[in-house]
């Protein structure tokens, strides 16, 4: 009876999946559009970033050319440029520096090169101008970053008069700021003036626009839906972002339009309307298949906490664990078939509601592991254990791409210890290492400027990501390091962060090198086969490094190891400028501690007691955030030492039972409370809200105990 | 019913077939001359100038054989365009020597847009930036580069031990050692407006090319302003003076004709005159003489500067071209006339810089100073809108005659001008009879036949010789201006030789014409073929040209031994001589009134009409 149960319980489950897959991949493709602009704002934002990165530099060149005490000679000046290359142009720039005189005559630090024949675009009103260069005065094509001197210098026995620096960039090495995998490399960027003539086109295969009027050849193509050039032009100009469709020698391309205005120029991507939701498919396929995997988990999880608590355990608990666990079984499936109303909508509930149950999944089995199961049952749950930890990491990995994918996923910098990052990485990574014999050294350089504007969250992501990379491939008996330096930035007020991991491990083919940044990239290899993972994990890793202005490199050798380089440019602070850094905590003790629990899930509820008791820490527990407000005032203070807000819960959420304590009036005390957010919602703008709403602390489900009690410990300042 | 539409359908095409001949501009095919033979597409080019009569007309002839070429002699002034777009009547492609975009623009709307073309792709991308529009439009695309600065004659500086200058003070102490021997040191044909504009220019070039002359040229040519500026124009102005003071122009100067300092150089009359490398080519000093062609002299020598414009630039009607297979071959043919071998057709292709990739123009010897110039980009190119050439012209000629003394007198002068009216905008004339360029087989080009009898009449000859193409399209009835006047027949290349002729030169002269190839007066097809005013010409195509067959006047045989007072109108330097010396003739007037000069007597002045034409050919 249960084996039939459960055969029509999967057979259900399969055509439920198969009809949500259907609906998704309708929406899909209506949000083609949507998706390709959201990727085109995200390069805009890119490349925006990059080339301002440039203008820095430009300033520093600025604030050299002035104040260096020049030679005379042509040998000096020549000499003297050389010298401004040398500071300023760094490998992470790939630039030249050029000086013109007050004719346009270039020099260069091989010598002048006579007339510039660019020189008749910087003569409009304006002192700065980006473009793109391809002339007979220097070989190659580049991209211009011309600024007006301040004030013009004299320089040389013949008295030359300069004024202009200039940063001449290959425009090769601008191409890590607007390329994208994401078409499968079947997308052509062009670069336009503003007249509409093709400054730059960078794509593998042959221009099929093949027109120097770029802008006149999509004005005379079809446009699929109707829309004519001019309003895509118009709109280009209302909003700086455009996308239409178009045919082209008989087949369907999107392309989209994006202004950069202060750069003048215009960029547009050209996708073949089949590569347009290729990786957003295989996106939604994977998020299918998961949940498809989920729901074989969970029914097999059914049947085995079935029997194994019948076996052990035959109690009411069981059954009303049983019934619980249908119930949150039947809710899932209706989560799933409501997701295909939008890709977004679907993508947000998987992050919290997939989250909760897996709590109730890792928790309980961690709890049966603890009752002295049979090791035949042991073994499953050692299995469930696993699988459960894999599919945690599927669904973060996931939900991570496709919100960066979405453009959600802003940088945004904040005052933070650099060091300490770096510190966070290796003790996060000794974890790792606890049950392996590899060696890990590291060599933390100490900054001269501790603190920086960063992103310490994304920045511990990328380390701990190819940490953990350098630890799951690398066999016992290997090395790990890790180094951290910190090198002179583009100016006095930056610095470039270097962190370099090495490892002795399997290492890679070199054909797979160039795919390693792709979505759901895993060598096919005996050697690395035996190891699990999304294959997001490196692609989250470069998109991250991208939106923080980085670079990331890897050498490897098959069989030898491999080695990754990060670069991020960060802008130092002055030490009495940052907030007291946290004190550590001790976890030793909470016995006594009362906490205040607020969550509406039994499941959950009961997971957080259990282990909470075992710690000594005296729980009570709210339904909802109502419950918890009437629990808070209705007891003296005193009565609670810290709450734990679950944030989704009904009748009143967390952050609005937070402010209702926090503004309880005749009580000083609730302003003082920590209250820490304990929730499936576990994004960095997540963990701001909990801030914004007046909490003190964030921590994730599935919950990690280590994390709760030194969270717990660190705001009771214990 | 069905029948019925058929038959309606049946006759509407008909009457389109019957009905379907469209203006010479547009697509067209000329009768076949002989039966069995297929009828040729018609095209008419507009030169800019006679020299591309010079083997030019030629080689386009030849590579293109299923066309009929049409090739007239224009007005050297994107302006003239705008006269033939409002009859209508643009010429399919289109070449001009002077050129602004600022004057192109307003021809826009009546030009194919070639930026999408292949034939665009060939060019350097700063060049072709010069002449992209706004919108990256682009209708004009140039030939190669046409070098303009001071020729020297070397070896007259060696004899008399002066050194060659290398900047401006050694230009002056030459003027200062050859004035002290009696030997003009710089002479120029001040009575051309050209030479006017790019003297002024060429002498202050660093001036123009600093960041503030680039900003304010930026400025005029993108319309922002209508006014010279002061802090850039106003040293222009005082280089000028003090170059006349040096040189020792003044006011016998300003009516030098073009030939006068080359007659004088090649004399060894002067040691310097403004000229480019055709004419390095042309008159090479006393014959055996070492001549160069040196930069306009700044201060230093880092400041000289050649001055550069293109020789002329093309460009297709947007007529005609909806039909495809109409549109390819206006665009093979303007390839023909912008590739390689039609760059080397171009003033002999060796005095020249190429803007396009795949071109290369060997330097003569004469200009292997360019070299370094080319390689820095050190070529100023001119600024040659059309009221640039008029105003320096009029300025720089009342600074030579004394009647602007200072800088500001001529800086002021030349604003003012820039703020008035141009001259000769009004309607001064009126045409009662339309006539045709085109030339026909039996009656010949019956416009030129026009102006050849108004020419006659006006100089009181009895018989003239005219080519043909010199008068530069239909002559259309109705009001003219005596700008749109002069359009009709406007060529500097044009110049009246009168001359006493027997009918036995007459005969060498015809057939001399007929024959000659490698001239700028040769004949390359019908279109070029020359009209007779006053007698007839019999003449047969052949298989290498034409054979002159008989002349004739009133019908009977013109006489041998008989002496005529005699009129030849069409290029002067190379094809006048030659047909003089082929005849014998040492003799000849060319102070009399060109071409537009008679239209402008003859309508404006005596307020009268153009003589009939005649039918002056049988061509077989």
């Amino acid at each position: 009876m249960p084996v039939a149960l459960a055969m029509i319980l999967v057979l259900s489950l399969v055509w439920s999946v198969h009809c949500v897959r259907d609906a998704l991949m309708k929406l899909t493709i209506n949000e083609r559009s949507y998706q390709m602009e959201e990727m085109v704002k995200q390069i805009r934002a890119n490349l925006s970033s990059g080339l301002q990165t440039h203008w820095n530099l430009v300033s520093g060149l600025n604030n050299a050319v002035q104040g260096i005490h020049f030679e005379n000679g042509q040998e000096g000046i020549s000499g003297n440029i050389a010298h401004l290359e040398n500071d300023f142009c760094t490998d992470l720039y790939g630039c030249r520096v050029m000086l013109l005189d007050e004719q346009g005559t270039a020099y260069l630090s091989d010598g002048p090169a006579g007339i510039w024949y660019d020189v008749n675009r910087l003569i409009d009103r304006k002192k700065r101008h980006t473009f793109v260069s391809e002339t007979d005065t220097i070989d190659g094509s580049f991209l211009v970053f011309s600024q007006e001197l301040d004030t013009p210098v004299t320089m040389g026995a013949d008295r030359v008069r300069f004024t202009h620096v200039v940063l001449l960039k290959d425009i090769q090495t601008i191409k890590q700021y607007y390329t994208t995998t994401t078409y499968g490399g079947s997308a052509a960027t062009y670069i336009i003036k503003s007249n509409g003539t093709l400054a730059y086109y960078d794509a593998d295969e042959d221009d099929v626009i093949g027109a120097r009027n770029v802008y006149k050849a999509l004005r005379e193509a079809e446009h699929v839906q109707g829309q004519g050039f001019d309003a895509v032009r118009e709109q280009l100009r209302r909003e700086g972002i455009a996308v239409a469709n178009i045919l082209l020698r008989g087949s369907e391309y999107y392309y989209c339009l994006t202004s950069l205005d202060d750069f003048d120029m215009t960029l547009m991507l050209l996708i073949p309307a089949d590569a347009v939701a290729v990786s957003t498919m295989n996106m939604m396929d994977s998020a299918v298949r998961i949940l498809a995997i989920f729901m074989s988990v969970m029914v097999l999880l059914l049947l085995l906490a079935a029997f194994s608590f019948a076996s052990v355990q035959r109690s009411a608990e069981k059954v009303r664990i049983e019934q619980e666990t249908n119930r949150e079984l039947n809710r899932l499936r209706l989560e799933a078939e409501s997701a295909n109303s939008a890709k977004s909508t679907f993508l947000n509930n998987m992050s919290h509601d997939i989250r909760t149950p897996m709590n109730a999944i890792i928790g309980f089995t961690n709890i049966a592991l603890k009752q002295n199961p049979t090791p035949g049952v042991r073994a499953c749950l050692e299995k469930i254990g696993d699988s459960s930890e894999h599919l945690l990491t599927l669904i973060n990995d996931v939900l991570d791409i496709s919100r960066i994918e979405s453009g959600r996923i802003q940088f945004t910098p904040v005052p933070t210890d650099i060091a300490a990052v770096a510190e966070t990485a290796v003790n996060v990574t000794s974890g790792f290492l606890s049950n392996r014999h590899l060696r890990f050294s590291h060599h933390l350089e100490q900054p001269a400027s501790r603190y920086a504007l960063a992103d310490a969250v994304r920045i511990r992501e990328v380390l701990v990501n190819i940490l953990g990379n350098a630890v799951k491939f690398t066999p016992d008996g290997g090395t790990i390091t890790f180094d951290a330096v910190y090198l002179p930035g583009a100016d006095e007020q930056h610095i470039l962060a270097r962190y370099r991991i090495s490892d002795t491990g399997v290492g890679m083919n070199q054909d797979f090198i160039g795919h390693i940044f792709d979505e759901f990239s895993q060598e096919e290899s005996s050697a690395r086969t035996q190891y699990k993972g999304t294959g997001l994990g490196m692609a989250i890793t470069k998109r991250y490094v991208d939106l923080m202005g980085g670079t990331i490199s890897v050498q490897s050798r098959k069989g030898k190891g491999s080695t990754f380089t990060v670069e991020l440019p960060m802008k130092t602070l002055e030490d009495g400028a940052i907030p007291g850094r946290e004190c550590s905590a001790d976890t030793s003790d909470l016995a006594g501690v009362k906490v205040l629990l607020a969550e509406d899930n039994d499941l959950n509820a009961e997971i957080a007691t259990i282990q909470l008791e075992r710690l000594g820490i005296q729980v009570t527990r709210a339904a909802n955030g109502r419950q918890a407000v009437r629990a808070f005032a209705e007891n003296p203070p005193g009565a609670f030492d810290v709450i734990l807000m679950d944030i989704m819960m009904p009748v009143m959420d967390g952050y609005e039972a937070t402010a209702a304590i926090r503004g309880l009036p005749g009580r000083p005390d609730a302003l003082d409370i920590p209250i820490i957010a304990m929730t499936a919602n576990a994004f960095a703008e997540d963990v701001q809200a909990s801030v914004d709403a007046g909490m003190n602390g964030h921590l994730s489900k599935p919950i990690v105990m280590n994390e709760v009690v030194k969270t717990i410990a660190r705001n009771l300042r214990m | 019913m069905k029948k019925r539409a058929y038959a309606v359908l049946m006759l509407v095409m008909a009457a389109m077939l019957i009905c379907g001949c469209s203006s010479r501009s547009g697509r067209q095919k000329d009768a076949a001359p002989d039966a069995g033979q297929e009828a040729k597409e018609k095209v008419v080019i507009a030169c800019w100038g006679n020299q591309m009569l010079d083997g030019y007309t030629q080689y386009l002839c030849e590579l293109f054989p299923q066309v009929e070429f049409e090739f007239v002699l224009v007005t050297n002034s994107t302006d003239y365009y705008r006269f033939r777009q409002e009859h209508d009547d643009m010429p399919d492609i289109l070449s001009v020597r002077r050129f602004a975009l600022k004057d192109a623009v307003l021809l826009k709307d009546y030009l194919y847009d070639l930026s999408n073309t292949e034939l665009a792709t060939t060019y350097f991308g700063s060049y072709l930036d010069s002449y992209t529009y706004d919108d990256g439009s682009v209708n004009w695309l140039p030939t190669c580069a046409e070098v303009d600065g001071i020729i020297i004659n070397k070896t007259l500086f060696d004899e008399y031990n002066v050194p060659v200058p290398t900047d401006y003070a050694g230009f002056a102490a030459a003027c200062a050692a050859f004035d002290a021997v009696g030997i003009r040191s710089f002479v120029s044909d001040f009575s051309a407006d050209y030479t006017c504009m790019e003297v002024l220019q060429g002498a202050s070039i660093p001036l123009l090319q600093s960041i503030e002359g680039r900003k304010w040229r930026q400025q005029y040519e993108s319309g922002e302003t209508r006014a010279l500026s002061e802090e850039v124009w106003l040293p222009v102005f005082e280089n000028f003076f003090d170059f006349m003071e040096k040189a020792g122009l003044g006011a016998q100067d300003a009516a030098y004709p073009n030939r006068t300092p080359k007659d004088m150089f090649s004399q060894g009359e002067t040691a310097m005159y403004r000229g480019t490398g055709a004419d390095v080519i042309t008159y090479p000093g006393r014959g055996q003489d070492e001549v160069l062609l040196v930069p306009y002299f700044g201060q230093t020598e880092k400041d000289n500067w050649y001055l550069t414009y293109p020789a002329f630039q093309i460009a297709a009607s947007q007529k005609g071209m909806e039909d495809p297979e109409r549109e390819a071959l206006i665009l093979d043919i303007m390839t023909a006339m912008v590739n390689q071998q039609g760059q080397d057709h171009i003033s002999y292709g060796k005095n020249m810089v190429p803007y396009r990739k795949g071109v290369t123009l060997e330097l003569m010897p004469e200009m292997v100073n360019l070299t370094p110039y080319v390689e820095q980009n050190k070529l100023y190119i001119r600024l040659a809108s059309n009221e640039m050439f008029r105003i320096s012209w009029d300025v720089v000629q009342r600074m030579l005659t004394g009647e602007l003394t200072t800088p500001k007198e001529a800086l002021d002068a030349f604003n003012s001008e820039l703020a008035g009216e141009e001259p000769g905008t009004q309607i001064a004339a009126h045409i009662d009879t339309a006539l045709s360029n085109e030339f026909d087989p039996e009656h010949g080009n019956q416009a030129a036949s026009a102006v050849a009898n108004t020419m006659r009449s006006i100089y009181g000859v009895d018989l003239a010789f005219m080519q043909a193409c010199y008068v530069a399209s239909d002559i259309y009835s109705g009001d003219y201006s005596l700008r749109d006047l002069g359009y009709l027949a406007k060529n500097d290349g044009g110049w009246p030789g009168l001359m006493e002729l027997t009918g036995e030169q007459i005969y060498t002269l015809v057939e001399t014409t007929l024959t000659m190839t490698n001239n700028r007066g040769a004949v390359c097809n019908d279109s070029t073929l020359y009209v007779s005013s006053g007698f007839e010409m019999d003449i047969a195509r052949t298989d290498s040209g034409y054979e002159l067959l008989g002349l004739t006047l009133e019908g009977e045989a013109l006489e041998r031994d008989k002496t005529y007072s005699f009129l030849i109108y069409g290029e002067r330097d190379w094809y006048m001589t030659r047909v003089m010396e082929e005849m014998g003739v040492f003799r000849v007037d060319t102070t009399g009134p060109k071409a537009e000069a008679c239209l402008i007597r003859r309508l404006v002045e005596e307020g009268g009409q153009l003589e009939a034409p005649t039918d002056y050919i049988t061509l077989r």
